[in-house]
């Protein structure tokens, strides 16, 4: 069983014990994304429009085609057939599969060559063919090279880029009866054009994917580098052509779009080299065109999963994700990589291949931002999860730690022990930094353990002093509802108090909700929506005790109310407005005291000297939220700018349950950060969200980073003027 | 709508980006003889360039597409070229008109300057218009490339590993 077929587990265990992987797919991902935004820059200049503008456009395109799907169906098989091909349209990837064999073996054909199609990768077709005494081979390079050392790709446009040039010198070398300098890569190159270019001449059909099958005259259109797929296309006999059926475009106005966003997005080319546009079959010859459904019907039936179909794979997706580059495609997918295979492999393969990745999602949502087509793809993995967990594929720990944590008084109970069981540690000289010194195992030592303070943030809350106005504001005199945040509560207790200080200094009064505890973000984020809309009931009946408005320290709690509750209710009509109530009067602290509880420009401007930067949490910087900025609020408030560090709206490697059920992609994703964070040189490193905040400081804690970990409300709250 | 002059630059500065080169002839005459002095072998022409240069002492453009495999020079003809992108748009009907844009080491390939249009969009409105031309259409941007092997740019892999754009006029 090669690297790339093996169980998930198996899969996980290699991808995180390869020591060269995470930094070239570092290095990859970084070069992809100047160059890309470049890309988009130039694009952006020239139409006059933004790539939201321009992406939203070409969706449109889609989703229409996807609506009609069967009238462009009828209309690209009527001109394809005028021009002289044949098109079959089929349901699954044995009737595909049995397809070109029956033709194959009726016109005596044993060889094949491919130019690269993700069709045919996805229904195994290299595989299959040989089991009837066919031979398929591989002449993109990337293609080919897979095909040597029996694996699958572990990118969408980048398939090969797992493997070192070490190891592709041995295969080629294999297979070429040579011997090759690992370092000289033309050479390389050279060989395998030598070595692929006797096989299209001795090929009895060539076969392609599509990137587009253009309705108005029955056309495909392959995009390319190589120029293979034209090698392909030319001498053989017969030509197939293996395309999803969710590749109809109605015009060539639409290729052109089409083509505005894919090359740019796929390997940040304005074009690639070759834009190949074939129309029926040519003369002497037969062109056999496989519209594949494969689980492309049952996904438009599905309202949150439909978009997917939309998906012109790029791999851009794979090119953001924070995980991805921690594991790679192997382990981040199945046969279709990065986040788009997280959704649509449940689709084409079922729901055995398709839960083992879920969890390593980290739910940044970094995917949708440079998505081409706009697919909601945090949304869908989401959906996905709970269809996973719904099928019985969540660890056991995972269930009945959301059992507990669902419990707001055995919760509390067991957190008042564990502070106590924190205390008896700390008198044991068990504890340094807030952190405790455990000896814990390996694979989760790249992150100390954080005590559990005696006092909560809410009790800390009730027992202290109000602090002072300094300033008017739009707020003054309005009570706030305080929603402190399970963790924080817990964990970060501080934040929570100086949340309340922050909104008194504009003027508002706190009150703090009783019973408050977990909006079912956790839950939720584990596809346990049964669980989640418990903990969401609790909270909702909780803030609906008064109508002020209601103010917490963490974002993650405002995304969930906004975004994640009218998912969970939507078969309850009752409690969906109820949830609306509650999450329409919900601010994050940073975009309250901007408004309406806005501090004045520099009021907080005596504080303690040092130089800090901010970590921006991914989620809320991802969807685009003006809270996100802590830098600039906190610029606004002390006067002092920020250090410039890099990648600050990158996650965290937090990841809610993900850094626990993968601690080796947190630790991953962590070592990134505080790389950044460590170039940027700072005293103190900011941050918005308190799970990014007690995860960042746990890092730093163990690595011996020499900088301090704060949530922004306790930076700025220990500027605040001392009560006279 | 830009002036030729205009579109001429932008489509050098376009085919630059995309590591083609650029030459400026008067005629098909001058672009022969250019390619003719690249190297040692004559150059493989495609049955449109053949009929432009109108000369009996040419290879036969029948030649099996064997014998076209890995000549060191082939010249063909484009329909029109993208200012935008740098691209040529070739129409190969004919097996033979593939294999000297693809089998070949270098190729030239020849552009009427009035065929400079601005926009990939003004490429697609023609073909949609040229029914029998979408048979077998390419967009050639540059010369073949790959980076297949840990990412490394390779020029030349299936393809030309250099491709010169001669305008003509």
């Amino acid at each position: 069983m090669s690297a790339s077929t093996a169980p998930f587990s198996v899969r996980y265990r290699r991808s995180v014990g390869d020591p060269d992987l995470k930094p070239r797919l570092l290095d990859f991902q970084r070069s992809w994304r100047e160059s890309r935004d470049a890309q988009v820059r130039r694009l952006e200049q020239r139409t006059e429009r933004s790539f939201d503008a321009l992406r939203r456009d070409f969706a449109a395109v889609k989703d229409a085609t996807l609506e009609r799907m069967d009238d462009y169906i009828a209309e690209f098989r009527a001109n394809a057939e005028a021009a002289g091909a044949t098109v079959v349209e089929l349901s699954t990837a044995a009737e595909a599969v049995s397809y070109i064999a029956s033709i194959c073996k009726s016109r005596g054909i044993d060889l094949v060559v491919k130019s690269k199609s993700m069709v045919s990768e996805e229904i195994e077709l290299n595989h299959e063919l040989e089991q009837q005494g066919i031979t398929a081979i591989e002449t993109d390079l990337g293609e080919w090279l897979l095909q040597l050392a029996e694996e699958r790709p572990s990118h969408l446009v980048m398939p090969a880029i797992h493997q070192k040039r070490q190891y592709v010198a041995e295969i080629l070398g294999a297979e070429l009866g040579r011997e090759f300098d690992p370092d000289d890569i033309p050479e390389m190159v050279a060989s395998a054009r030598d070595g692929l270019r006797r096989h299209y001449l001795s090929a009895g059909a060539g076969l392609t994917g599509a990137n587009a099958l253009v309705a108005e005259t029955g056309s495909i259109m392959v995009v390319t580098n190589e120029g293979n797929m034209r090698l392909a296309t030319s001498l053989p006999d017969v030509h197939f052509v293996t395309a999803g059926i969710e590749k109809l475009i109605p015009t060539w106005a639409d290729a052109e779009r089409q083509l505005q966003l894919l090359p740019r997005s796929a390997t940040a080319q304005t074009l690639s080299t070759y834009t190949t546009c074939i129309t029926g079959a040519q003369p002497g010859k037969e062109m056999h065109i496989i519209l594949l459904d494969n689980g492309r019907r049952a996904m438009r039936e599905q309202d949150v999963i439909s978009d997917a179909l939309r998906c012109i794979r790029c791999g851009a997706c794979a090119n953001v994700c924070p995980p991805y580059q921690v594991v790679g495609g192997h382990t981040f997918g199945h046969i279709y990589t990065g986040a788009i295979g997280l959704v649509n492999t449940t689709f084409h393969h079922g729901i055995e291949d398709a839960a083992g990745p879920q969890g390593l999602c980290v739910s940044c949502g970094a995917c949708e931002t440079v998505c081409p087509v706009a697919i909601p793809l945090p949304k869908q993995i989401l959906e996905v999860r709970h269809q996973a967990h719904e099928s019985g594929h969540a660890p056991l720990w995972e269930r009945l730690a959301l059992k507990l944590w669902a419990r707001p008084r055995l919760f509390h109970y067991l957190m008042g022990i564990g502070a106590l069981a924190a205390g008896l540690a700390s008198l044991a000289g068990l504890v340094r930094n807030d952190h405790l010194r455990l000896p814990l195992p390996r694979k989760l030592r790249w992150r100390s353990v954080p005590t559990l303070p005696l006092r909560s943030g809410q009790t800390l809350v009730k027992s202290r002093a109000t602090q002072d106005a300094i300033a008017d504001s739009p707020a003054s005199g309005q009570t706030v509802d305080l929603f402190a945040q399970c963790l924080a509560d817990r964990l970060l207790p501080s934040a929570v108090d100086s949340a309340a200080k922050l909104i008194e200094a504009g003027g508002g009064l706190v009150n703090l909700p009783d019973g408050q505890h977990c909006c079912g973000l956790p839950a939720f984020d584990a596809g346990d929506w049964g669980t989640a809309r418990q903990m969401a009931r609790q909270t909702i009946e909780t803030l609906e005790q008064s109508g002020n408005e209601i103010v917490t320290p963490a974002p993650s709690c405002v995304i969930a109310m906004q975004d994640h509750w009218p998912r969970l209710f939507r078969d309850e009509p009752d409690w969906l407005d109820r949830a609306e109530a509650v999450s329409n009067r919900v601010h994050d602290l940073a975009s309250w005291l901007d408004s309406p509880g806005r501090l004045p420009d520099g009021c907080l401007s005596d504080g303690a000297n040092g130089s800090w930067t901010a970590h921006r949490f991914c989620q809320a910087s991802n969807r685009g939220d003006p809270g996100a900025r802590i830098d600039l609020l906190v610029e606004r408030l002390t006067g002092e700018p920020a250090l410039p560090l890099e990648e600050p709206e990158v996650c965290c490697g937090f990841g809610g349950l993900t850094s626990l059920a993968a601690p080796e992609v947190g630790e991953g994703i962590l070592e990134r950060k505080l790389n950044c964070v460590a170039e940027s040189g700072c005293d103190t490193l900011i941050t918005n969200n308190p799970g990014c905040a007690i995860h960042l400081r746990a890092g730093a804690n163990a690595g011996g980073a020499s900088h301090e970990t704060l949530h922004y409300a306790d930076f700025l709250a220990a500027r605040l003027p001392r009560n006279e | 709508m830009s002036t030729l002059i205009e579109r001429t630059s932008r489509f050098a500065e376009g085919l630059d980006a995309a590591q083609g080169e650029l030459f400026q002839c008067n005629a098909w005459d001058e672009l022969w003889q250019y390619a003719d002095s690249l190297s040692g072998e004559t150059p493989a022409v495609s049955p449109a360039v053949h009929a432009h240069l109108q000369r009996g002492d040419l290879p036969d453009v029948n030649d099996p597409l064997r014998s076209i495999a890995d000549r060191q020079v082939g010249i063909t003809e484009a329909k029109l070229a993208i200012a935008e992108t740098g691209s040529v748009l070739l129409i190969e009907p004919a097996p033979i008109d593939r294999a000297v844009s693809l089998l070949t080491r270098h190729l030239i390939v020849g552009v009427a300057r009035e065929d400079i249009v601005d926009e990939l969009s003004d490429g697609f409105r023609w073909l949609a218009q040229q029914p029998r031309a979408a048979a077998y259409a390419t967009f050639v941007t540059g010369p073949s490339r790959t980076a297949d092997i840990e990412r490394s740019l390779t020029i030349g892999v299936q393809g030309p590993s250099r491709l010169t754009v001669a305008v003509l006029g």
